[in-house]
């Protein structure tokens, strides 16, 4: 070797500035970030959201002390030992220090060790439920739909909304009372996560009708507001649209809406019909994809959904560039219907399940 | 600073300097590498009993009524165990003659393994068409799945153990194997060693924890 | 070897060769070009992939997607690439290069098998990209849960998901192999003198990832012919609806995938672990302690995989959090230690300690995030949204992606015999590091204003247009940073300046034998008595004090 490295590259204490700016830039970002999008989760809705949400700023904030105190020291060490130019002496050949070594072992282990401790606690508080709490509805997660019973103390169904592709019910929760909430999932598994619950939780599928309950309590406060749900697992092709809303309520707004949702308005077929066609779904296909009418005269199709209960579907009619003609309410897994369409004009459509927009459920409708 | 500062101490002057082998003495590369992958063959193997455990404790009675009497311990999967452990036995007899430089005794003994490593499987493929005249297939539920998953990756072990016996069977006729070189002879058999105790945990498994 | 000059012109020591020798070598150093190499290849595909996920996000509505699916294929294709064929097998390619030279070793324990192990990896890339032109690649996530992974109506049905499991069979194997070659090497292979307690720390690192690999990937192994039971044979494993466990996939899948998120950071920490003390020219500050933690960790690791299942409702949560806790520790222990050996060291800032630092800046958020999911109930709020998305690009790109640079910076001389340009390399980082802040860190915002993972779009009145849109341009300008670093690479490899043996002033060996090394490594090893053999080679014994 010729030359020595020092004077190939020269250190250049720069550089350390320009590690400095890189690392000011990213704490601008924070700082940044932190004034838009808040590094803090929304106000809490439910009382549990309260309590992680409580446990979330103790966590933020010894989280933020370690990150300044480490960080802090990073960007300080290099600053302050850049070697100087020219400098060819050793630094003091340091090896260790067994006390140093106690202390960065012992300390984190204690804030590790509370932070441990007050994660329990929380937890013990939001995963308690209690024997008999004041609503239940049972979630049914479907790809790709929602459906929520509301039951009663026999565990039947009182009222059921049903929330495909993000479109149709609501889910509809009363103020300061606990509701208990039973998830499964009829196929896949997916996750019901509302934001502002600061909760999620997993709906597994599983034969035998197991359900995962846990129990939450909607604050006084947000009677009136309409809170985003959404699929928080990915289930398939339409996991970004299984979102729901959920309109939190005051008790008495909650009961009138009850009775309301109890009575199930069921479309009735009016009207003469011409052709009236066969259409059997199962395992998520339609037993044909190819339909034919005539031009000109309402027609109508007996629609048979044999997949289980959880799984819907429906029959919409489109244009070839998606359009809808007709749209449809679905129907539940193990139910039939018969669905009643206008007057179509000659021509090529679409019939789909607008659930399941899939090959096997997207059929060829002539109309000649 | 120039490359005197680095007038390097010549410790070997080989293209293998710092090798080193025998410098840490103890069991050879081959060697360590096997029983290094037969860890990794055992952690295979726990996530399969894992996922079996798992399986079993979900469905209750186990085995399923339908399959109650399937898994007979005695008829003919006991022969082809006892068979399996002999074999380990004569294996172990093979390394032991190879060691002594008894290149006879070592083929023997090494053939009848290889016998022995066959009939098994062979016996394996028989029992396996009987259950599946009775309807234990794979797709027959978490029983049928468990039992030929486990069984069948067995039995590929099996099978990889016959064919390195076949190879260090064949070297051996060869003569290329003597009492100071025979690393290939050690692995095959620790590794044949490693596949019988596997059976022996299966088989108790299967048949015997119902 | 001042008079020869060998790595003036790597041709003169017989090294350079053809095509024809490059597809056949069984030299280590060849074969951890090649894995290197080839990493970066799927580097660049998978953060295509990535690009691709960006821009469909960067507003609401949908960008260019005509099959969403795509979408799905997308970011499961661009994580399982960034994992597997990416950060794994490149950290596996420096282990291969650097490992048998700093323990003074010819070559690794089982060449041909380690030319195996490479080439599976190619093979198996094809495999799983193949899946785009089957059908659809698979569309699962890296993590393919099952059932969705299943073969069933809108699950997952053609080969791309068959595919993706050969794959990573392929990669698994490939991986278990390297694990027992690099733990044969050790400890087989040492010069004399290397004993356990001199070999560099990312001797050790390589170590204990091997053991994590050794026992967490034939798991992985098993879950993998299990799913494929599954998809193919009708078998019952993981699928409900034929009386299988969903939850059984995750706590297999995980058992795997905890550890292997150590065996994707370890040998980055052993690789600023090198670094970091050349550069500020002092030992490595608690070198004991250091690999006591990093085994640790490596013990640790395997205690932790629920954490990833908090919200299953079925995983005994109180455990899983206090272990994934107390990870934190032996990790803090580390940093520490790599502070301390920069205190009141003399700095040079030469690239590699610019992307040393970066790995220990950025490493330490990703560090600090992922403990608040320890807390169970916070993670009851944090998991599935972008904040673990967040977290994970802290950890693997903030982490491991650094220090890969640190090291391209630090080993290339000896690898090619020529520098890396020191002004490109510095534009690199700054553009990099601005780059992947502006891409991940409003994604802690977003993760707690609830956007979840996976999904191509998202309600244009959320109030994640502007963050999303941020991290869309961050995620460009980390592409633009590639680009002075493949310039660089191209231009060095050309007429970069000569490197010399030991440009940095190494403290291992491999800065004791010529750049590139002849075939067999040294025609002399210098004596070793600490774990810096050249420094005291250097300085003598004074400044050493072991
Ligand atoms: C290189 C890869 C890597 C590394 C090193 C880590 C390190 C850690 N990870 Fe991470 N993790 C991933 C890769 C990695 N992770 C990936 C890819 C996922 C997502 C998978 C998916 O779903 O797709 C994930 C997801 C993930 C989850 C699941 C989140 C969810 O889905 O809900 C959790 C939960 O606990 C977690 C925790 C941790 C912890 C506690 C560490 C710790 O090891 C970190 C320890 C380090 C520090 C804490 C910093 C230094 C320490 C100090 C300065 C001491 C003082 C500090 C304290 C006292 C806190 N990780
Ligand atoms: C080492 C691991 C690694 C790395 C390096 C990255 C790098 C990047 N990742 Fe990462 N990512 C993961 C691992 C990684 N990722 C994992 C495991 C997941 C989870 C997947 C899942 O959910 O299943 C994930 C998921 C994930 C998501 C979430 C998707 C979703 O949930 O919907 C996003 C979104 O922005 C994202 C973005 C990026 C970006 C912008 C980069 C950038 O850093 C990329 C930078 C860009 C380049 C490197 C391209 C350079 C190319 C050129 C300049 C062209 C040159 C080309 C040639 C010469 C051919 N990633
Ligand atoms: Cu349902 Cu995602
Ligand atoms: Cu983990």
């Amino acid at each position: 070797m010729s030359s020595s490295p020092r004077t190939r590259f020269a250190p250049g204490s720069i550089w350390a500035w320009v590690l400095l700016a890189s690392i000011a830039i990213g704490l601008i970002l924070t700082v940044v970030t932190g004034s838009v999008g808040a590094l803090f989760p929304p106000e809490a809705a439910t009382a549990q959201g309260r309590e992680i949400r409580d446990l979330y700023t103790i966590v933020f904030v010894i989280a933020a002390v370690i990150f300044f105190v480490v960080e802090g020291l990073i960007v300080w060490t290099v600053i302050r030992y850049r070697r100087k130019p020219g400098d060819d002496e050793l630094p003091p050949q340091t090896h260790g220090n067994n006390l140093a070594e106690i202390a960065w072992t012992v300390v984190p282990t204690l804030i590790v060790a509370f932070l441990f401790v007050i994660s329990w606690q929380t937890l013990n508080n939001v995963e308690a439920v209690s024997a008999e709490p004041e609503v239940t509805v049972r979630v049914t997660g479907s790809q790709f739909a929602w459906t929520f019973d509301y039951l009663d103390a026999g565990g039947n169904s009182v009222a059921k909304q049903t929330v495909a592709n993000g479109e149709g019910g609501i889910l509809a929760l009363p103020v300061g009372r606990s509701v208990q909430f039973r998830v499964h999932s009829v196929d896949v598994i997916h996750a019901f996560y509302v934001p502002a619950f600061l909760f999620k939780r997993d709906v597994n599928p599983d034969p035998d009708g197991r359900e995962s309950v846990f129990e939450l309590t909607i604050e006084e406060s947000f009677a009136g507001e309409v809170l985003r749900g959404q699929c928080a697992e990915l289930c398939g092709l339409g996991h970004r649209k299984m979102t729901f809303e959920v309109h939190a309520m005051t008790q008495a707004d909650f009961e009138a809406w009850l009775v309301e949702a109890q009575q199930t308005p069921s479309p009735a077929p009016s009207g003469p019909v011409g052709t009236t066609l066969q259409l059997v779904a199962k395992d998520i296909t339609y037993d044909t994809l190819e339909l034919e009418v005539a031009a000109g005269e309402p027609f109508a199709i007996e629609f048979d959904n044999q997949d289980v209960a959880g799984i819907t579907h429906d029959v919409d009619i489109r244009l070839a560039d998606g359009t809808v003609v007709a749209n449809t309410t679905e129907i539940d897994g193990g139910t039939s219907t018969t669905y009643v369409y206008g007057a179509l004009d000659a021509g090529e459509y679409t019939f789909i399940c607008s659930i399941h927009p899939v090959p096997s459920m997207t059929g060829v409708l002539t109309v000649n | 600073m120039t490359s005197d500062s680095h007038a390097l101490t010549t410790t070997e002057h080989s293209p293998v300097a710092g090798l080193a082998h025998d410098a840490h003495g103890g069991i050879s590369n081959p060697i360590l590498g096997m029983l290094l992958f037969i860890t990794s063959e055992v952690m295979f193997f726990a996530g399969l009993f894992a996922a079996y455990f798992a399986s079993r404790a979900a469905v209750a009675p186990w085995p399923p009524a339908e399959f109650e009497h399937a898994l007979e311990p005695f008829s003919l999967v006991f022969p082809a165990t006892v068979m399996l452990v002999i074999s380990s036995v004569t294996c172990q007899i093979g390394v032991n003659a190879i060691r002594r430089d008894d290149r006879a005794g070592f083929i023997r003994a090494i053939g009848l393994t290889l016998i022995l490593g066959i009939v098994f499987l062979l016996i394996q493929v028989y029992d396996y068409g009987l259950l599946y005249a009775e309807g234990l297939t794979v797709a027959a539920g978490p029983y049928g799945t468990t039992y030929y998953t486990l069984t069948g990756f067995h039995g590929a072990h099996v099978f990889g153990g016959v064919i390195m016996l076949a190879v260090i069977l064949y070297r051996g006729m060869a003569g290329q194997f003597s009492s100071r070189h025979h690393d290939a002879v050690e692995a095959t058999s620790i590794y044949w060693h490693f596949v019988d105790v596997v059976w022996i945990g299966l088989y108790t498994t299967l048949y015997w924890l119902r | 070897m001042a008079t020869t000059a060998p790595a003036l012109t790597p041709a003169a020591s017989g090294y350079r060769s053809g095509l024809y020798e490059w597809l056949t070598t069984t030299d280590h150093k060849k074969i951890g070009i090649l894995y290197v190499a080839n990493s970066f290849i799927f580097f660049f595909l998978g953060g295509l992939l990535a690009l691709g996920v960006r821009t469909e996000l960067a507003q609401p509505g949908l960008q260019y997607l005509a099959d969403e699916n795509l979408y799905n294929e997308l970011f499961t294709m661009h994580g399982t690439v960034m994992i597997f064929l990416f950060i794994i097998p490149m950290l596996v390619g420096f282990g291969n290069y650097v490992v048998p030279l700093q323990i003074g070793a010819p070559d690794m324990a089982f060449p041909r098998i380690n030319a195996l192990s490479f080439w599976m990896l190619p093979l198996a890339g094809i495999l799983l990209f193949l899946g785009f032109v089957t059908g659809g690649a698979a569309a699962a996530g890296w993590t393919s849960y099952s059932p969705l992974a299943q073969d069933r109506p809108l699950g997952s049905v053609g080969p791309g998901q068959d595919l993706w499991i050969v794959g990573l069979l392929l990669i698994g194997t490939s991986s278990i192999l390297g694990s027992i070659n690099f733990l044969v090497t050790i400890f087989k292979m040492r010069a004399p003198g290397m004993t356990l307690f001199r070999m560099p720390i990312l001797v050790w690192t390589v170590l204990v990832t091997s053991v994590l690999v050794l026992m967490a990937t034939p798991v992985l192994t098993s879950a993998l012919v299990m799913l494929f039971i599954d998809r193919n044979y009708g078998g019952s494993f993981f699928d409900p609806a034929n009386g299988g466990n969903a939850v059984l996939w995750q706590n297999v899948f995980w058992f795997y995938s905890h550890p292997a998120v150590y065996i994707m950071v370890l040998p980055a920490m052993g690789m600023i672990s090198e670094i970091l003390p050349v550069f500020s020219r002092k030992p490595l500050f608690g070198y004991k302690a250091f690999v006591f933690a990093t085994a640790g960790i490596g013990a640790l690791g395997f205690s932790v995989w629920a954490h990833h299942m908090f919200t299953t409702g079925s995983v005994y949560l109180p455990f899983f959090s206090l272990m994934t806790f107390l990870i934190a520790v032996p990790t803090g222990v580390k940093m520490f230690n790599w502070i301390f050996t920069l205190f009141r060291g003399k700095l040079t800032f030469s690239t590699p300690l610019l992307f040393a630092l970066g790995f220990l800046s950025m490493f330490l958020i990703g560090g600090i995030n992922g403990a608040f999911s320890a807390a169970v109930p916070v993670d009851f709020a944090l998991h599935d949204t972008y904040w673990v998305v967040a977290h994970l690009h802290y950890v693997l790109f903030g982490g491991s992606v650094f220090g890969v640079f640190a090291g391209v910076y630090y080993w290339f001389p000896k690898m090619t015999g020529r520098m890396l340009g020191e002004g490109l390399g510095k534009v690199q980082f700054v553009l990099m590091f601005i780059g992947f802040n502006l891409t991940f860190f409003p994604m802690h915002a977003l993760g707690l204003s609830g956007m979840p993972r996976r999904i191509a779009d998202y309600a244009s009145d959320a109030g994640w247009n502007e963050l999303n849109l941020a991290a869309t341009v961050g995620g460009f300008l980390i592409a633009a940073s590639i680009l002075p670093f493949l310039w660089n690479v191209f231009v060095s490899l050309r007429s970069g300046k000569p490197a010399g043996d030991d440009p940095w002033e190494g403290n291992t060996l491999e800065w004791a034998t010529s750049s590139p090394p002849p075939p067999y490594n040294f025609d002399h090893l210098p004596e070793i008595r600490s774990e810096r053999p050249v420094f005291d080679l250097r300085h003598g014994r004074a400044g050493s004090g072991h």
